[in-house]
């Protein structure tokens, strides 16, 4: 099986068309300009042609990502949490602001904290869907589910979605 | 001639281009990139803040347990590692988790600006230094990215709370708020700025703040 596959990314694409001239399948060319993955072999033809670099070759299999050290997730787990209450905070906040200036910069604090906040615990372990940690969370979830949790969306992305390292290491 | 440079936006003010030195702008001057106050300027070659010291051997909690709010977070940031990998019904799955942990996110009791401010100030003087601390030692680049970009962006948080809290709403009357959607850098001005000066995205990646309907 192809370890990737060519997608285009249509808001790059400027319709220069040489992708079509090179696919050796075709599965450049569809109706709805999504490249066929039924079709693509992943041999990249396309993606070295495309002179608007609108085409990513994605792989189908990722690395295990980087270890960190536990002082590193340590601290990053006391921003987080910092973080988080300042999110819950500016949303309070955002929805019982009377004018409107300080109910959209309180919008955007909301947001820009969330933002914040992914992109740390992204660096604390959770980069990859296939890591370890994210699927000891899942895992986790589905075995001791808090009261109404979706268990079937967490069982579906466990299934969906296999760990690329070996488990058994906490986040 | 000496180069100035934000220490919000990272903006150079270069003396020699600008034909005015620093020091006889006017106090009212800003920064044109992200309206950082002159005070937030510091000379470039400068050390801007002696970098990384000794993490304060201030024990850790033990933060084993996420809490919902932290949760909804890490199954947010999931679900965009999902669409960056073109995996649009994992994406929804996730994006399914993160909305349950948010909707079970215990409210803070009694909100209030000023206490927002406070743990915002906390973060920069604290928490910051800290883990870019504990990063430096573990010659961890990535984590010290995110400490770079989720500094600027908190400092520029602090700035704009505290602007509002001097100017109130004529601060933000007739102009916009936006949102970079990579790195959260909030700016307000009648445009989103060409790139985002802390994570160099274009306007594009902007999200504008609309008021409520
Ligand atoms: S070669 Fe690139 S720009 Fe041209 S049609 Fe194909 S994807 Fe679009
Ligand atoms: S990777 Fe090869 S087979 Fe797949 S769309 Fe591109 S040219 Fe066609
Ligand atoms: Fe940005």
């Amino acid at each position: 099986m192809a370890k990737r596959m060519a997608v285009r990314n249509l808001r790059l694409c400027t319709k220069d068309c040489l992708c079509l001239y090179v696919c050796p399948t075709g599965a450049t060319d569809t109706e709805n300009s999504i490249i066929d993955t039924e079709k693509c072999l992943g041999c990249g033809v396309c993606a070295d042609a495309c002179p608007s670099g609108a085409i990513s070759m994605v792989p189908l299999e990722y690395p295990p990502q980087q270890k960190k050290a536990e002082a590193v997730v340590a601290r990053a787990n006391v921003l987080a949490r910092s973080k988080a209450l300042q999110e819950q905070t500016a949303r309070q906040l955002a929805r019982q602001a009377r004018e409107d200036g300080l109910y959209r910069l309180l919008t955007a604090v909301t947001k820009s904290v969330r933002l914040v906040n992914e992109d740390l615990l992204r660096e604390a372990g959770y980069m990859l869907p296939q890591g370890a940690p994210a699927h000891a969370l899942l895992q986790s979830l589905v075995e001791a589910p808090p009261a109404g949790f979706p268990v079937e969306a967490a069982r579906e992305l466990l299934a969906r979605i296999p760990c690329n390292e070996p488990e058994g290491k906490e986040p | 001639m000496e180069r100035w440079i934000c220490g919000i936006c990272g903006y150079v003010y270069d003396e020699g281009k600008e034909g005015t030195p620093f020091a006889a702008l006017p106090d009212s001057w800003v920064c044109p990139l992200c309206s950082a106050p002159k005070s937030a300027f510091s000379p470039a070659g400068a050390p801007a803040q002696p970098d990384a010291p000794a993490a304060p051997a201030k024990p850790v909690e033990d933060l084993k347990e996420l809490s919902a709010g932290e949760l909804s977070v890490v199954c947010s940031n999931l679900a965009r590692g999902c669409e960056k990998q073109y995996k649009d019904r994992e994406a929804a799955l996730f994006r399914e988790l993160a909305d349950f942990f948010a909707a079970g996110t215990a409210p803070v009791s009694d909100p209030d600006p000023e206490g927002l401010m406070d743990r915002i100030r906390r973060d920069l003087e604290e928490e910051y230094p800290a883990l870019s601390g504990a990063a430096v030692a573990a010659s961890d680049r990535g984590t010290q990215r995110i400490c770079v970009w989720g500094e600027k962006v908190t400092r520029m948080l602090d700035s704009l709370l505290t602007r509002y809290r001097t100017e109130g709403e004529d601060f933000l009357q007739n102009t916009q708020v936006w949102v970079c959607t990579v790195c959260g850098f909030v700016y307000v001005g009648d445009a989103p700025p060409e790139i985002c000066p802390v994570c160099k995205v274009p306007a594009w990646k902007f999200e504008k703040i609309e008021g409520r309907v």
